[in-house]
C-alpha cells in the first residue's frame, strides 16, 4: 500500500511480525500441539499441566463433543458414543471398516451417495474425518488459549507409511477444523527434526516409532541441515493396542469371564493399558477388575507380558529388516536409532530393537512428545520465523502409485521411494472413433493385481475432441506435491484441449461433502474466520497508523493546517476503534485515512524527488 | 552447461529464476553429460537445487509461484532419480545423444547374453535348494555387480567411440542384469525372512 513506498530507504519498516505457528500431533492413542518458545520447542498443556490429550471423542445428543480425558472417562459406560483410535478409520472404506469390527466397538452405518463410512452416535452419524477434526479444534483452541491468538498456520504429523488417502483425509479434517495447514509431515522426519537440532550429527538414523496404533520405521539421511528420507516401512495397524489387546486376551482366559460385552471388554483393556504401563518400571503387576458382579483378582510377571508381545516386535523388525533392504543400507551402517511413540517404553521393545540394531536406542527426549516437538520446529521455519534456516525435508513417496491396465494389473506410474515432490506424464490415446471420454483407475501399492492395491481414486477424462480411433494423444500428468498428495491433469495435445476431470475419491470425502460439512459447523467455523480478519485489521490498522505518525513527524510542515488536521481525525478515529471494532469497520476506517492522506502521499514523493534533486523545483528538472 | 551453474543457490529464495526448459537433466544438475558420474556430486547439486525451488521455501508465496514452484521441485527430482540409476541413466544419455531407443520392452537379439541370462536366471532360482541360500546368493550377488561393472565400462567406450547402436545393445543389457539383480533381491529378503 502507498503508505509503506514512502518510507525513506535506510528507514527501517515495521519489525517482521512473529507468526504464530504450531506443529501437531494427531496420534492414534494421544495428540499433542507444541511450539516454539523463546526459541524452544515445547508442548502446551491444559488447565492440569497435562501435555497428552487422548484422541478419544465423545458424543451424546444435544451436547457438543467431549475429547481428550473426559470423553476418556466414558468409554467404558458409553463405549458406542466414545469414538477412539479414530486414526485407524481415517481414508478407510466400508470394507476395511468391517475388517476393524472387533476391535471398534461402533455401529458403521453407509450413507447414500458417500464412499466414507460414519459411526453412529447419539449426536448423529459422523466420519473419521470429522471426528478427528474434533480432536484438532480442542488442540487448536488449547493453543488458542495458552498462545493468546489463533495459530497463523500448522504442521500436522502423519506416519510415513499413510497412503494419498489417509492423507487426504487428514488434511480435510484440518479444513474442517478452520486450520492453515502449511503442510503433512512424517512422523519419523519430525522425530528426527526433534533430535537433530540437539546434535547436529551426519550420518544415518533409524527411527523407530511404535505407538498406539501404527508402527513406522524410517530410514533417514541427515546431512548439512537437510533430513532425506532414504525409505519407508510398516504397519499403518500395528501398535501398542495390540499389546492391550493380546494382554486382554490372556485376562479373559484366566479370569474365565463369560458372557464379554462391549462395556466389560473396555474394562479389560483399560486394565490390560494400566498393567502394560506398570510393568516398565515393576517386574509384576496386580490385574483386578469388577463388572456387574464378575469380578478378577490376579497378577502378571513380565516375563508372561513379554512372550505374549513377542510376535508383535517381531512384526516390527521384519518391516526393519525391509526399509534396510529398500534403502540398500547395511544395519552397520547406521548411526543413531531414535525412539518414537510410548510403547517404545516397554523394556522388551528397547532391547529387541536394540539387539538388532546392535546399539542403544536413543530416548532422551520424551518418546510421546518428540513427533510434537519436531513439528512445532518445522512450522515455526515455514512460518518464516527463522529467514535465515537452512533446514529443508526432502521426503519421498510411501507407495508406489499406478494405474489399471487391461486384465486388472497395475502399472506403475511413480516407483515408491521416489523423491517427491514428483511428476509423470503418460500418453494414452482413444480406441473408437469419436470417443470423447476416458476412464482412469489410479491405485496405491506394491502389488501386481489392481485388487491388491489401495483404489485411490477414478478419474474421468471428458470433454477432448472427438476424433478417428488412435489419432487422439491424451497426456495424462500425475503430480505429487510435497505432502505426498496426488493431483492429475490431462490435455489432448494435438488439439490443445484441456480434459475435464471427475474425481471420484474411493475412500474419501468428495469436495461437497467436506463443502456440506463445513457449513454444518459454520457457526464455529465462521466465528474463526472472523476472528482470523479481525486480527488482520487490527494489524495493518496498527501499521498504517505507525507510518502516519512517523511521516508526519519527519515533514507534516508541507501540509496545509486544514489538511492535518483532517489526517489527525481520520487517524484518531481508527486508533480509537482498533480494540472494538469488527473487521469491517476497521477496513473502512483504513480506507478513510488512506484517502486523507493521498495527496500528502503524492507531495512527499515529489518532496524527496526534490531533496534528492539538490533543491531544485521539479518542474525545472527534465523528466523525459 | 554454464546456464546451470549460473542456477541461484545462494539468491533469495523469492526470486526465481524460471529455468530454461530446454535443459537436459544434466544441465538441469551442473553435470557433465557423461555416464560416470559422481554419486555425492548429483545428491549435492540435487540437494543445492531445492533449497531454492523447494515448495517449502515458498509457503507463503501466492499461488503462481507455488505451482512453480512444485513444478521446479518436481523437475529437480526427475532429474534426480534418472540421473541416479544406472540403468536409466544410460538410457537417458544415449536419447540426448540422438540414438535410436527400442522400448523398454524389446529383447536382445545376442543369442550369447541370452543364454547367460537364462542361466544367471536358474542360478538364482537354484539357490532356493542350496544348503546355504544365503552364501548362495552373496555368491551370485558379486557376479551380477561384476557383470554390472563390465557392462557399465563396454558402454562408456562405445559412446566415447561413437557407436551409438551398440552403446543401445549394452545400456539394453544392463537392464537385463539389473532385473536379475532385483530378483535376487527379493529372494535374499524372502530367505532373511523365513
Amino acid at each position: 500500500m502507498a503508505l509503506l513506498q514512502i518510507s525513506e530507504p535506510g528507514e527501517s519498516s515495521a519489525p517482521h511480525q512473529h507468526c504464530l505457528a504450531v506443529g501437531i500431533d494427531l496420534g492414534t492413542t494421544n495428540s499433542l500441539v507444541a511450539t516454539l518458545r523463546s526459541g524452544e520447542a515445547v508442548c502446551l498443556t491444559d488447565e492440569q499441566q497435562r501435555s497428552l490429550l487422548p484422541s478419544v471423542v465423545h458424543f451424546a445428543s444435544g451436547n457438543e463433543p467431549l475429547v481428550g480425558y473426559e470423553a476418556q472417562a466414558l468409554q467404558g459406560d458409553d463405549p458406542t458414543n466414545t469414538v477412539a483410535s479414530v486414526k485407524r478409520l481415517m481414508g478407510r472404506g466400508s470394507h476395511d471398516v468391517k475388517r476393524l469390527a472387533d476391535v471398534m466397538p461402533y455401529n458403521f452405518v453407509d450413507t447414500e451417495g458417500s464412499s466414507v463410512p460414519r459411526v453412529r452416535t447419539a449426536a448423529g452419524d459422523f466420519s473419521a474425518v470429522e471426528i478427528s477434526s474434533e480432536i484438532l479444534k480442542s488442540l487448536a483452541r488449547r493453543a488458542s488459549q495458552s498462545l493468546g491468538g489463533n495459530p497463523e498456520g500448522v504442521v500436522i504429523t502423519v506416519p510415513a507409511y499413510f497412503d494419498d488417502a489417509q492423507r487426504q483425509a487428514t488434511r480435510d479434517a484440518a479444513t474442517l477444523a478452520g486450520l492453515n495447514l502449511y503442510r503433512l509431515l512424517n512422523e519419523p522426519t519430525a522425530a528426527a527434526v526433534a533430535y537433530g537440532l540437539d546434535s547436529a550429527a551426519e550420518g544415518l538414523i533409524a527411527v523407530y516409532d511404535l505407538g498406539g496404533g501404527t508402527f513406522d520405521i524410517s530410514l533417514l539421511r541427515l546431512k548439512r541441515g537437510v533430513f532425506e528420507v532414504l525409505s519407508t516401512g510398516g504397519d499403518s495397524s500395528l501398535g501398542g493396542d495390540d499389546m492391550d489387546h493380546a494382554l486382554g486376551e490372556w485376562i479373559i482366559e484366566q479370569s474365565g469371564f463369560e458372557a464379554v460385552d462391549t462395556s466389560l471388554a473396555r474394562r479389560i483393556l483399560l486394565a490390560a493399558r494400566r498393567a502394560k504401563e506398570e510393568l516398565t518400571a515393576a517386574d509384576t503387576a496386580a490385574i483386578e477388575i469388577e463388572h456387574r458382579g464378575q469380578s478378577w483378582r490376579g497378577e502378571i510377571e513380565r516375563e508372561t507380558f513379554d512372550a505374549l508381545i513377542q510376535p508383535l516386535i517381531g512384526k516390527t523388525l521384519t518391516a526393519c529388516r525391509r526399509a534396510l533392504r529398500d534403502a540398500g543400507v547395511d544395519k552397520q551402517e547406521i548411526g543413531e536409532v531414535v525412539m518414537v511413540g510410548g510403547s517404545t517404553r516397554v523394556p522388551l521393545v528397547q532391547t529387541l530393537v536394540g539387539e538388532f540394531f546392535d546399539r542403544k536406542p536413543m530416548c532422551d527426549l520424551d518418546p510421546d512428545q518428540v513427533v510434537a516437538l519436531g513439528a512445532a520446529i518445522q512450522a515455526d521455519i515455514l512460518a518464516g520465523n527463522k529467514p535465515d534456516s537452512e533446514m529443508l525435508l526432502l521426503d519421498v513417496l510411501p507407495l508406489s502409485l499406478g494405474i489399471e491396465t487391461m486384465g486388472g494389473l497395475a502399472e506403475k506410474i511413480i516407483e515408491r521411494n521416489s523423491a517427491i515432490p514428483v511428476s509423470r506424464a503418460q500418453e494414452f490415446t482413444t480406441f473408437k472413433d469419436g470417443q470423447t471420454a476416458m476412464s482412469i483407475h489410479v491405485v496405491q501399492g506394491e502389488r501386481e493385481l489392481v485388487s491388491d492395491c489401495r483404489s485411490l481414486a477414478r478419474f474421468e477424462l471428458r470433454g477432448f475432441p472427438p476424433m478417428v480411433a488412435g489419432a487422439a494423444r491424451i497426456r495424462v500428468t500425475y503430480q505429487v506435491d510435497a505432502d505426498g498428495l496426488m493431483s492429475v491433469s490431462a490435455e489432448e495435445t494435438t488439439s490443445g484441449v484441456t480434459a475435464d476431470i471427475v474425481v471420484k475419491p474411493s475412500y474419501g470425502l468428495t469436495d461437497s461433502e467436506i463443502e456440506t460439512m463445513l457449513r454444518a459447523s459454520m457457526e464455529h467455523a465462521r466465528d474463526d474466520v472472523d476472528l482470523r480478519m479481525l486480527r488482520e485489521q487490527q494489524v495493518e490498522g496498527r501499521r498504517v497508523i505507525e507510518a502516519i505518525d512517523a511521516a508526519m513527524a519527519q515533514d507534516g510542515h508541507i501540509l496545509t493546517t486544514q489538511e492535518q488536521k483532517r489526517i489527525g481525525e481520520c487517524r484518531d478515529a481508527l486508533e480509537a476503534a482498533l480494540e472494538d471494532a469488527d473487521a469491517e469497520e476497521l477496513k473502512n476506517l483504513i480506507a478513510k485515512l488512506e484517502k486523507a492522506s493521498e495527496s500528502y502521499v503524492a507531495r512527499r514523493m515529489d518532496e524527496s524527488v526534490r531533496q534528492v534533486l539538490g533543491g531544485k523545483q521539479i518542474d525545472e528538472v527534465d523528466l523525459r | 552447461m554454464a546456464a546451470a551453474r549460473a542456477l541461484p543457490s545462494d539468491k533469495p529464495v523469492n526470486q526465481m529464476q524460471s529455468p530454461d526448459p530446454g535443459q537436459n537433466y544434466f544441465e538441469l544438475l551442473g553435470l557433465k553429460p557423461v555416464f560416470d558420474i559422481d554419486a555425492s556430486e548429483l545428491h549435492a547439486a540435487q540437494q543445492r537445487l531445492q533449497a531454492t525451488y523447494h515448495p517449502d521455501r515458498h509457503v507463503g508465496a501466492n499461488p503462481a509461484d507455488r505451482r512453480a514452484s512444485v513444478q521446479m521441485a518436481s523437475w529437480i527430482n526427475q532429474a534426480y532419480e534418472t540421473l541416479r540409476d544406472p540403468v536409466k541413466r544410460s538410457r537417458y544419455l544415449l536419447e540426448i545423444n540422438g540414438a535410436n531407443m527400442p522400448d523398454e520392452s524389446a529383447t536382445t537379439g545376442d543369442a550369447e547374453f541370452l543364454m547367460e541370462q537364462l542361466e544367471l536366471r536358474e542360478a538364482v532360482d537354484g539357490c532356493r535348494e542350496s544348503d546355504q541360500p544365503l552364501d548362495c546368493c552373496e555368491r551370485i550377488e558379486t557376479r551380477l555387480e561384476q557383470r554390472a561393472g563390465e557392462l557399465a565400462a563396454e558402454f562408456v567406450s562405445l559412446v566415447e567411440a561413437g557407436q551409438l547402436d551398440e552403446a543401445v545393445e549394452s545400456s539394453r543389457k544392463m537392464q537385463f542384469i539389473q532385473r536379475i539383480q532385483q530378483q535376487l533381491s527379493e529372494l535374499q529378503f524372502e530367505l532373511e525372512d523365513a
